[in-house]
């Protein structure tokens, strides 16, 4: 036989086998598994597809490449292992409060695509929309991470976020957040020292007011001591500049885009754990 | 047993054989030079996304304002462009040009690869560029966007067809093992590709079926495309430049065969703990544990063929850069087996360990071998030399260097990653600062891999435009090509 026909078939066949084996096989088993009906009839099938504006944040979650430091897998309880006191334990997923039972194959059902990843440099997203269903905790930790944690390393997204002059009220989307996340959306704001000097002869008296009213502990009525106490020296400075960055700025307002609503409704959408599937016990 | 040894040639059949590579040569220019140039400029490309996305992970305050950049989307621009760039295209080229060599016939339908490699290389565009916008698909290796797979089809599609016609065309019967894993792997991933695209964008399977086709494929892009041309390339230039026949024939067959079979079986360990069925864990478990056999067997016989020759990598570029890639592989594959394992696993997955790992395999074993390609290759087809040995010894040293503190440093950093993650008192923001002098160690290696890109970048197009040396001045050796060993010996006695 020829050499090409021997390569040409060989290949084929040993690839053929693991087409067979891999991919095959799952599929026959598991395409169109059915969503989980309680067998009272109490509840609501589980899954269920994502409706509305939860589905076009899936389309933010994929672009944005969320999957790649945050997976959605909780992995079993007898998975990896750890020691503690010298006993040897497994099932950190669990224990770090990441969702109560492993997650099946029918908890993804409805997902298209299955992102269940391949890194966390965050961590796991399988059941966020429980754990933390927090309008103003996600809004902010998107406008910029280090919001909520210092440490944190993911990007901010200020793309998803607006910011607009406050006509008349505040808008109650509004963030409540600090000026200094919201100067520069995405960045941490911190005036130089001549800035702030600048700042500070342009309206000290607006910003040694809300001091006395918010953290000084003084009566109101000695604002104009307070204020030439505190400028008189650095530290005092300082400290000034630390509580107004941490208030609101007046005029404006980071109100999300339609993207970083639908962003926060796809969030709090999962929830991998709703109901406890009967093939995820152990 | 050895290889048939090869006979003297008289000075006239010297001649002959040369006039014939030289047509052959000739006939490949164009589309092979194109592939080539091509893929140098996806892997420019994609070694700004991966600086970008490198240095976001230790300063997220970098370029933090432009959406197109952000880490996530630098991230998938970069795996494509490195990986459906640079590496598709090299592997074509490497694929056209070695089979008309050992097909001893001239390119068939010169012009269809050409076409061939442009539909891929508007795949590219789009790609990237749509990552880059916003239209990234989030699924490892296959994130580009809908509107780019059918390019990369038809590219592919086109070029294996002319790999597979110049192979019908062959005028020298024998088929040596490198014609072997060039022709399989034209002939897998169109089909690979064709499959991924199908289950899990035009016609999506339900659930978890999605990532064990993602992960089918992403392992097999690496196994069945990427690795068997990057061996079969090992095994044409070693002993070419060398000059002496391989070592064991039937060594390269066995790894041959066994590569076919295991390699395919062995992608679902990426999905080890995960909600997919546990048989199929463990087929890949054992699928990646037989890798040893075809692992051991290139390795036997890439040394065999190699010992008493070593002090050809001191003045060989190609050879350097090949034999370095060829021990690579060895050490990338063992490591990979291991890595299977369950308990190995348990620690490694999430972890930048793993990140560590893809980068030894796709660059320290693949694009190693890639470049030593195009150090041999390239003359062949322009007849000019490279400009400069210094720019290449530069090359070879910061690519060298920079892949092995990549892969030392997200090793180390991944492996207590790993530890820490399984560890539920350890709070995340603990695990984050642990993890940042590594991710600064990777942005250095990055530097440098990229200061090698640029210097191979300017050797290419300075060959490439006419700048270089013609080949009459004889070949761009690191020293003076050495004397036929025994030197040392002389000086011992």
């Amino acid at each position: 036989m020829d050499r090409g026909m021997v390569i040409f078939v060989g290949a084929l066949l040993t690839f053929s086998s693991s087409w067979l084996g891999l991919i095959l096989l799952p599929y026959f088993k598991l395409q169109n598994e059915p969503a989980y009906v309680d067998p009272q009839g109490q509840a609501d099938p589980y899954p269920r597809p994502l409706q509305g504006r939860a589905a076009a944040g899936r389309v933010v979650y994929q672009r944005e490449g969320c999957m790649y430091c945050h997976s959605q897998q909780v992995r079993s309880e007898h998975f990896g292992n750890y020691w503690e006191d010298g006993v040897e334990k497994t099932g950190a997923d669990i224990k770090r409060g990441w969702g109560n039972r492993r997650t099946v194959s029918r908890d993804y059902i409805f997902d298209r695509p299955t992102m269940l990843g391949t890194m966390r440099t965050g961590p796991d997203l399988s059941t966020i929309g429980k754990r933390n269903p927090s309008y103003q905790w996600h809004h902010t930790h998107l406008l910029n991470p280090r919001t909520q944690n210092g440490w944190s390393i993911m990007p901010s997204f200020p793309w998803l976020y607006t910011k607009e002059k406050v006509a008349g009220d505040r808008s109650d989307k509004a963030l409540d957040v600090g000026r200094e996340w919201t100067v520069d959306p995405g960045y941490r704001w911190r005036p130089s020292d001549s800035e702030w000097q600048a700042i500070l002869v342009a309206k000290r008296e607006a910003i040694v007011s809300a001091y006395v009213a918010g953290a000084g502990g003084a009566r109101p009525a000695d604002v104009k001591a307070v204020g030439d106490a505190l400028v008189a020296d650095r530290d005092g400075r300082k400290r000034l500049l630390d509580y107004w960055l941490t208030t609101r700025e007046e005029d404006y307002q980071v109100v999300p885009t339609g993207d970083g609503d639908a962003l926060f409704e796809y969030l709090v959408a999962l929830n991998k754990n709703e109901v406890d599937l009967p093939e995820a016990k152990e | 047993m050895v290889a048939v040894a090869s006979k003297e040639l008289t000075p006239a059949e010297r001649q002959r054989f040369a006039r014939e590579r030289a047509a052959i040569d000739a006939s490949c220019r164009g589309p092979v030079l194109f592939l080539m140039c091509s893929a140098v400029f996806w892997l420019v490309v994609g070694s700004f996304l991966a600086f970008v996305a490198s240095v976001k992970l230790h300063s997220p305050y970098f370029l933090a304002d432009v959406s197109e950049l952000t880490f996530g989307r630098a991230r998938m621009a970069h795996l494509q462009a490195v990986g459906i760039g640079w590496a598709s295209l090299a592997v074509m080229a490497a694929a056209t040009w070695q089979m008309c060599r050992l097909s001893r016939v001239g390119l068939v339908y010169p012009k269809l690869v050409v076409v061939g490699g442009a539909a891929w290389n508007v795949g590219m565009v789009l790609a990237v560029g749509g990552v880059l916008l916003g239209d990234g698909q989030s699924v490892e290796w296959l994130d580009a966007p809908p509107y780019a797979p059918p390019f990369f089809i038809a590219g592919v599609g086109i070029v294996s067809a002319s790999v597979v016609a110049t192979f019908r065309r062959r005028v020298e019967r024998h088929v040596y093992v490198t014609q072997w894993y060039i022709l399989a792997a034209v002939f897998w991933f169109p089909w690979l590709y064709t499959v991924a695209q199908l289950m899990i964008f035009w016609m999506p399977a339900t659930g978890v079926i999605q990532p064990i086709v993602n992960w089918w494929f992403g392992h097999n892009y690496l196994g069945l495309w990427m690795t068997p041309v990057a061996v079969g390339t090992a095994y044409y230039l070693i002993p070419k430049i060398i000059g002496r026949p391989v070592y064991s024939y039937y060594l390269s067959i066995i790894g041959f065969w066994s590569l076919a079979l295991f390699y395919s079986w062995a992608g679902m360990h990426h999905l080890i703990g995960g909600p997919i069925p546990a048989w199929l864990a463990s087929a890949s478990v054992v699928g990646s544990m037989m890798m040893f056999i075809p692992v051991i067997a290139a390795a036997i016989n890439h040394h065999m063929t190699m010992a008493g020759h070593f002090h050809h990598l001191r003045y060989s570029p190609a050879l350097r850069f090949t034999v370095f890639g060829a021990v690579t592989y060895t050490a990338v594959s063992a490591q990979g087996s291991i890595e299977a394992l369950r308990n190995f696993s348990q620690v490694a997955h999430f972890t930048h360990y793993t990140v560590a790992h893809a980068h030894l395999g796709a660059y320290g074993f693949f694009t190693m071998i890639m470049f030593g390609l195009c150090y041999y290759m390239v003359p062949r087809l322009t007849g000019r030399e490279w400009a400069s040995s210094t720019l290449i010894r530069v090359h070879f040293w910061c690519a060298a260097v920079g892949i092995t503190i990549y892969f030392t440093g997200l090793s180390i950093g991944g492996w207590w990653q790993g530890r820490m993650l399984n560890d539920p008192n350890v709070p995340m923001g603990n695990i984050v600062n642990y993890l940042l002098p590594f991710l600064m160690s990777r942005s250095v290696a990055g530097v440098l891999l990229t200061a090698g890109h640029l210097c191979f970048a300017t050797l290419v197009v300075m060959n490439v435009t006419g700048w270089g040396q013609g080949r009459t001045g004889g070949p761009t050796y690191f020293t003076d090509k050495a004397p036929p060993a025994r030197r040392q010996t002389a000086v011992a006695s």
